[in-house]
């Protein structure tokens, strides 16, 4: 079986690999400064206790409040994967450093996170919205992009009362 | 069978040539001076091209060859238009007449037009040339191959000039496609031919297949090699599968023919089949003994002969565009320059040393059969040689996957492994 | 062609509309005559937003969407989703579902690599001959599923808990006699093409990658094994009680098209070894459990993955106790398969370009999503 690394396990390599690196850690994730993410990641790449070689899952999370982005990373000689996460706070200009300085395979991915969640990713070679088209209006996975015109939402009736259909506590950006 | 009908007469069945000879002498009697040319061209044109090369095109060229291609695949074929789908070539060809042809807004519109029309006739006057018995040929030329060789460049020009009037990329990238390698497959074609012309001492097609006739031996037989570089060289000039780059469908679309809709497109379908049968017919008069069969000639009409076996012909190219895929152009032209030109040359060596054994020494005629085991010999010999020379070492590939049983991080080629290159 | 003849780049746009980038998906690639020196990717012509629509949608009404992502490969995806909102939940399956979610993931996976198989070989030339045999093994295996599920191609047959039905009567004998014949079939198809010189010099040599490189490019399934990485999610990290099965991992040698190529025929073998094993010890009992059909599952997130024919094709939910997913991220194996065709094709002639397109086996739908 894959050895799911915990999150304080993570932190802690990761804190001794880089010092001021963690933010905090939950049991799932280990949550990395924006800051130092680059060189973490790097570290976590080339140490060999971790070997985390292979970038599995990069994705966005909208929390309304703030973003998150989500790395898998995995190891194949170890057989182990690790969840690694970084918030992202501005809401109007949110942006983390790109990771494609370490595994170069990061680029699509970010694309594909700039493209529907508006997070920008310092230091991407070529930065564009690799789905949709240039210019297109908002972003659509952010939890405040109202999907249709007149700002109907598709869904449930019967399943109603979820925080998502209230109104967006923070302006919509865009 | 009554004797009386097969006298080489007028009435002889098998021969139709004599019963057209019969016909002009009549009418060269009746009329003025020159019109029975004109009818002869006729004639020639019906009995060739209407009654031979259209239905070949159609029931051949269309429905044989999606029917056999079907079979390859194992499916059925067209089987819905008429009996067994007989009508489908017919159908399709009603439906591509009333289809809209398209022209691009930046197109050289005379060129466009064109094309076609100047692919076509080729066509037409390359069965000019062919025997299909023996006095059914329109016109015994004595330097038939020359001219058979030089009318069947001119669709080179043609489809260039198909490709760069589009102004399309893809088309442009058929067109230099075809004009690369048709000048890179013309050379072996003509030296392989030359070891024909020298065995057989001449350059007439109906004299080349009496020379078979006489010596009794088919010139596959004696020029393996050469016959060996015809169909590759054929294929290659005809785009036919194994190396169709030109119209290459998985890369650009249809090379040049991507911006041709409607009868536009059918004229050119139409007639590269027509020439597939015309090398196929070429193939056969020049190295299957055209329409003689060991004397079988004598009993069957000469022409059926001569139609079964280029069906026959014709179905190798169905049988390859079947089963094999496609070569990349660099790889086609190391294969025409660093294969067949090298054979060609060593064909034509062996042949000029066997000719020259044979009139000087002034053997008798059977030493043929001699010739044809040495030049079969020799042929599989240099192609096995010469491809080992250029680094064929079929025994280094491997022929399937390694198997792990635990996962885990790379793993090394094991030199001297299973399976190791 | 320095110095002496001068020429000039241009730029020839493969795609959206062409015979060979397997739906609509854009290459542009910079050419000096035949030989590429640039290549871009334009996509999402495709794109349908699952991720957002998702959202809306109660966790069982997410599953129709997976069959649509990977239309290829719809029992791998649904496999993928279900599990994935299975950990979230903490919901067991019977182990009848978990022998039938086996047997149907490992015929979506035949099924799947016919069709990569076909279209490979389709993309270097060989005129629909291989593509019809696949085909006509592949409709075997669509049968089957439409005996089970009654769809052929987005099957929408698994369920949170289990499947959606359990077998009917006649599919173990079908299958026997389907998985009798397919090793015949994989030979056939390798005789016809493994020893076949031109298939070889199209493709042996072409978009090498090395294991390095195809690591650093987040890379996974055949395209991964075929740089010769071992690795194989039903191995590393067996769900569905996949250690219970012998197979083995098919690896490449040089990571070129041609090991991608032999890697899949391996990997359809070792698939009907698996269901073989499957259907001989197919446990009685439930298929399913039940499980709410307003399922709201504790607050958090959940990655799971299964090995896809494409290759790792992950889930990543995030619940916040409502009655739809919070997020739902799809690792598409071909979409991040692709981010290396840059280096692949670069280098390459066009013809190579198709070939290398081809090996990487991309599924439009789930690449936009």
């Amino acid at each position: 079986m894959t050895r799911q690394w915990t999150g304080p396990e993570v932190a802690a390599v990761a804190e001794r690999l880089v010092p001021g690196a963690v933010d905090r850690s939950t049991p799932a994730a280990c949550y990395l400064k924006a800051e130092k993410l680059v060189e973490t990641m790097a570290a976590l790449h080339a140490a060999g206790e971790t070997d985390f070689v292979h970038l599995t899952n990069l994705c966005g999370v909208d929390f309304w409040d703030h973003f998150e982005v989500v790395y898998h990373v995995q190891s194949f000689v170890n057989n182990a994967i690790a969840c690694i996460k970084v918030d992202v706070l501005d809401r109007d200009r949110p942006a983390v450093p790109s990771v494609c300085s370490v595994w170069r395979g990061a680029w699509m991915q970010e694309c594909e996170t700039y493209d529907l969640f508006g997070i920008r990713f310092e230091g991407h070679p070529n930065l564009h919205r690799i789905l949709l088209w240039d210019g297109y209006p908002g972003w659509p996975l952010r939890k405040d992009f109202l999907s249709m015109p007149g700002g109907l939402q598709p869904g449930l009736d019967e399943f109603s009362g979820t925080k998502r259909r209230e109104p967006p506590p923070v302006s919509v950006a865009e | 069978m009554p004797a009386f009908l097969i006298t080489n007469n007028w009435y002889d069945f098998r021969d139709l040539g004599n019963l057209s000879g019969k016909l002009l002498d009549l009418l060269d009697d009746a009329l003025p001076f020159g019109v029975v040319y004109v009818i002869a061209a006729l004639l020639g044109f019906v009995a060739s091209f209407v009654i031979f090369v259209l239905p070949s095109q159609l029931f051949v060229g269309v429905y044989g060859e999606r029917k056999l291609i079907g079979r390859i695949q194992s499916r059925y074929g067209p089987n819905r238009v008429g009996p067994f789908g007989l009508l489908q070539p017919i159908a399709d060809a009603i439906k591509l007449m009333q289809k809209e042809a398209l022209t691009p807004t930046s197109a050289d519109r005379a060129l466009m037009y064109l094309a076609p029309i100047v692919f076509v006739a080729p066509c037409v006057l390359l069965f000019a040339v062919i025997p299909f018995g023996p006095n059914m040929v329109f016109a015994d030329i004595p330097v038939a191959i020359v001219y058979f060789l030089a009318v069947s460049s001119i669709p080179v020009l043609t489809t260039f000039m198909a490709g760069w009037s589009h102004n399309n990329k893809y088309s442009l990238f058929g067109a230099m496609r075809v004009v690369a390698m048709t000048i890179s497959y013309e050379l072996p074609l003509v030296l392989g031919m030359l070891g024909v012309v020298l065995f057989t001492a001449t350059l007439g097609l109906q004299s080349t297949v009496l020379w078979q006739k006489e010596m009794d031996i088919w010139l596959v037989f004696l020029q393996p090699l050469a016959f060996a570089i015809f169909f590759l060289g054929a294929s290659a000039e005809l785009n036919r599968t194994p190396t169709d780059i030109a119209e290459a469908e998985s890369e650009i679309v249809a090379g040049y023919l991507t911006e041709y809709s409607g009868m536009k497109w059918g004229l050119f379908y139409g007639m590269d089949i027509g020439y597939a049968i015309a090398a196929a017919a070429f193939g056969v008069t020049v190295f299957l003994g055209g329409w003689t069969f060991f004397g079988l000639e004598k009993w069957v009409p000469p022409w059926l002969i001569f139609i079964g076996k280029t069906y026959l012909f014709y179905f190798l190219f169905i049988w390859t565009r079947g089963t094999l895929p496609r070569l990349r152009i660099d790889q086609l032209m190391t294969f025409a320059w660093k294969f067949m030109l090298p054979i060609a040359l060593l064909n034509l060596v062996i042949v000029a040393t066997e000719r020259m054994f044979w009139v000087e020494e002034k053997a008798d005629d059977s030493i043929v059969y001699a010739f044809a085991l040495i030049n079969i010999i020799a042929a599989a010999a240099a192609i096995y040689g010469w491809s080992r020379a250029l680094g064929y070492r079929p025994e280094n590939t491997p022929q399937k996957a390694r198997l792990v049983s635990e996962a885990g991080g790379f793993v090394p080629v094991d030199a001297h492994g299973e399976g190791s290159k | 062609m320095s110095g002496i003849i001068k020429s000039e780049p241009f730029t020839l746009n493969i795609g959206p509309q062409h015979p060979s980038t397997h739906g609509v998906f854009r290459i542009k690639v910079k050419v000096d005559g035949e030989r590429i020196v640039d290549a871009e990717m334009v996509m999402g012509y495709l794109h349908r937003a699952m991720e957002k629509l998702a959202e809306e949608r109660t966790y069982t009404q997410n599953i129709p969407f997976t069959d649509r992502t990977d239309y290829l490969a719809s029992m791998s995806n649904n496999l993928g989703y279900v599990l994935a909102v299975e950990k979230l939940a903490g919901i067991g399956v019977p182990d009848r579902g978990n022998a039938i979610r086996v047997i149907m993931a490992e015929l979506q996976r035949i099924a799947s690599h016919c069709m990569a198989v076909g279209a490979f070989t389709n993309d270097t030339g060989a005129w629909q001959t291989p593509v019809m045999w696949c085909f006509r093994e592949r409709e075997r295996v669509l049968d089957l599923f439409e005996m089970t599920s009654g769809a052929r191609l987005t099957c929408n047959y698994m369920r949170i808990g289990g499947v959606a039905f359990d077998l009917p009567r006649e599919f173990e004998p079908a299958t026997r006699k389907l998985l009798a014949d397919l090793p015949g079939f994989i030979d056939e198809i390798e005789g016809l093409l493994v020893g076949n010189e031109i298939f070889l010099a199209r493709t042996r040599g072409v978009g090498m990658l090395s294991a390095e490189t195809a690591t650093n490019f987040s890379l996974s399934g055949p395209m991964l094994r075929g740089s010769g990485i071992a690795w194989d999610i039903r191995k590393a990290d067996p769900y569905c009680g996949y250690e219970k099965y012998d197979f083995q991992i098919p690896i490449g040698y040089q990571g070129d098209a041609f090991d991608r190529f032999i890697v899949r025929l391996e990997e359809m073998r070792q698939s009907v070894k698996i269901v073989q094993q499957a259907l001989d010890a197919l446990p009685g009992g439930p298929h399913s459990t039940h499980v709410p059909l307003a399922l709201r599952p504790p607050a958090g997130e959940a990655y799971a993955r299964v090995e896809g024919p494409r290759g790792e094709l992950g889930y990543y939910v995030v619940s916040d106790e409502g009655p739809s997913p919070y997020r739902f991220h799809i690792r598409p194996p071909s979409f991040i398969n692709l981010s290396a065709l840059k280096e692949m094709t670069v280098g390459g002639t066009v013809a190579d370009a198709i070939v290398v397109l081809g090996s990487i086996d991309i599924v439009v739908g789930e690449i936009d999503r």
